[in-house]
């Protein structure tokens, strides 16, 4: 029996975390479905209907040593139950909700909606559709990420595995294996060689319920009403109004895949990946200072801050145009912008923990 | 031979056992430690398991569709089954699963365990009573029965972190602490002669 380590944890404090996107622009309901890395026409995996992405994403390792990594994380398939007949109540029928209580907004396709952090906790899989389009919004309480993901006319699960604490879904299609943060096939004891693509996404904000409200007062809210008999008053894990339990202690579950100790295991950055390298940027050094500049690969990339969600959003920036902002209000050159529709090409950004980004990108660029 | 003294040994411990459980059902005293010790036990395991506890306001009662169908459905990880109703008074929840059914079982031999040895407690030392304190080892196994639903999630909550073979270890917790618990049972219940009341 190996026990690597031990850790009596007090509490102290933790953050919200932001999801972001691309042009898919959460917070002003952009109209595009998808990242820049993955906005190309669908593909399908072994003849299914896995909507996935033209570019794949590069994996820490090969898939085949990636999958030796999984470990189960107790529960076994589906004994975390994905929600596949979500409903929704207005803004203004919602009673259960504090307003710090963090929520992950996405506006797309027409669609206005707020996925509560209480509700996803226990189900982590909502599989949903945004206008016409089928839609999976995934949520991992250990590692800080929720993630959205085209589905096509399958859904996902949860696998009841972990990699690196991270949520490994399975598309109930193809019963491959999908780590969530990778977003890219990996084999799995019921698809053992599913091919190495990647799924096509969409960003989430993770926001806090009043500042989400304030900026979309017309937003659906996915309902309690579940079809579970849940507590969704209680967080196994811990709180994030205010911090405790796990997200404010420095224990993760499992060993990560790699480990870094320039900043704690549960600081929040806010990171991007494409197949030229990951970059990351301390989230609340990016609220404070409002802009960061660093590279994603070899390319120059900008972080702005938008205060009206607590969020920040990635932007490549080849050519190094100078851009400031005052959170709300963003210069780019001699015009203004609001910070999720700047002149630039997106980038796919998600919150995640530290200890959780560095161990699937260990080379990532980080500015803190 | 020796088996035979073994076998003989446990005859009469389970004959003491079984005639004490009746004792203890008999003296008000004694069902008063049993049940109290048993209700307090099936609280403390509901809320480890997060079956009881404060949750969102209201008054509600939801019954999952499908609920028969579910009762035997795993949930979280072994023994641990998925809440097929939910409760809401006021601030506290409860999650009615086969985990209250398991609860019950475990919280009745706990609380027998306890009423056992208030008897061995309570019997004039000349009926020839030995340890008071056996029955205290319940205790021990109790704690066992709760950890082996939530697992997982105790590891999170103190911090400890954990292996695949730990965390598959979880599984065995619930029935050595129902062995544990019968143990303990015969060992303080052997204690007690029958004709000591």
């Amino acid at each position: 029996m190996k026990v690597s380590r031990r850790r009596l944890l007090t509490a102290v404090g933790l953050a919200a975390l932001a999801g972001c996107t691309s042009r898919a622009n959460p917070g002003t309901g952009g109209e595009s479905a998808t990242t820049p890395a993955s906005s190309a026409e669908a593909t399908t995996i072994t003849g299914e209907t896995v909507p996935t992405a033209e570019e794949t994403l590069p994996l820490p390792m090969n898939a085949a040593d990636l999958e030796a990594h999984a470990v189960s994380g107790g529960p076994s398939k589906d004994g975390i139950p994905s929600i596949d007949n979500p409903s929704f109540v207005a803004a203004g029928d919602v009673d259960f909700l504090n307003p710090t209580d963090p929520v992950f907004g996405v506006a797309l396709n027409g669609d206005i909606k707020a996925y509560p952090q209480k509700i996803l906790v226990h189900h982590e899989i909502v599989n949903d559709r945004l206008g016409d389009r089928p839609v999976a919004v995934t949520y991992c309480p250990l590692t800080g990420t929720v993630q959205g993901f085209e589905r096509g006319e399958t859904t996902f699960g949860v696998s009841g595995r972990l990699i690196n604490n991270n949520l490994i879904m399975y598309d109930r299609a193809t019963e491959a294996w999908w780590p969530q943060m990778l977003a890219t096939a990996i084999p799995g004891p019921w698809n053992s060689a599913p091919g190495t693509t990647s799924l096509r996404e969409f960003g989430l904000v993770w926001t806090p319920w009043e500042r989400w409200r304030s900026l979309h007062p017309d937003t659906q809210v996915l309902s309690t009403a579940t079809g579970f008999a849940k507590n969704y008053g209680r967080d196994p894990y811990g709180s994030y109004a205010p911090p405790r339990g796990y997200y404010a202690n420095d224990a993760t579950l499992f060993e990560p895949l790699a480990e870094d100790d320039r900043f704690s295991r549960k600081r929040v950055f806010m990171g991007a990946r494409t197949a030229d390298g990951a970059v990351a940027f301390d989230k609340s050094t990016l609220l404070a200072e409002q802009t960061m500049t660093g590279e994603l690969g070899t390319t120059p990339v900008v972080a702005v801050a938008d205060q009206r969600l607590d969020t920040g959003y990635i932007y490549l920036n080849p050519e190094e145009r100078t851009v400031t902002s005052d959170g709300r209000t963003v210069s780019v050159g001699e015009s203004t912008y609001a910070p999720d529709d700047l002149p630039l090409t997106s980038v796919h950004t998600f919150d995640a923990m530290w200890v959780a980004w560095y161990g699937y990108y260990p080379e990532t660029n980080v500015y803190a | 031979m020796r088996e035979n003294t073994v076998v003989g040994r446990l005859k009469t411990a389970v004959s003491r056992t079984l005639a004490a459980a009746v004792v203890v059902r008999r003296r008000r005293d004694a069902m008063g430690v049993a049940v109290g010790t048993a209700a307090g036990y099936l609280v403390v395991y509901l809320y480890a398991l997060g079956h009881l506890a404060p949750g969102i306001a209201g008054y509600d009662v939801t019954i999952v569709s499908g609920a028969f169908s579910k009762f035997f459905q795993p949930e979280l990880g072994p023994f641990s089954f998925t809440p097929v109703a939910r409760v809401v008074v006021g601030p506290v929840t409860y999650l009615f699963s086969l985990n209250t059914v398991l609860g019950l079982g475990v919280a009745a031999l706990v609380g027998l365990n306890l009423g056992v040895t208030y008897l061995a407690w309570r019997q004039p030392a000349a009926c020839g009573i030995g340890s008071s304190a056996s029955g205290f080892l319940a205790s021990v196994p109790a704690v066992l029965s709760g950890t082996a639903c939530c697992g997982p999630v105790l590891l999170i909550a103190l911090g400890i972190q954990a292996s695949g073979i730990v965390v598959t270890a979880f599984q065995f917790l619930f029935p050595v602490a129902v062995v544990l618990l019968l143990g303990s049972l015969l060992l303080v219940g052997r204690q007690i002669t029958p004709a000591g009341h």
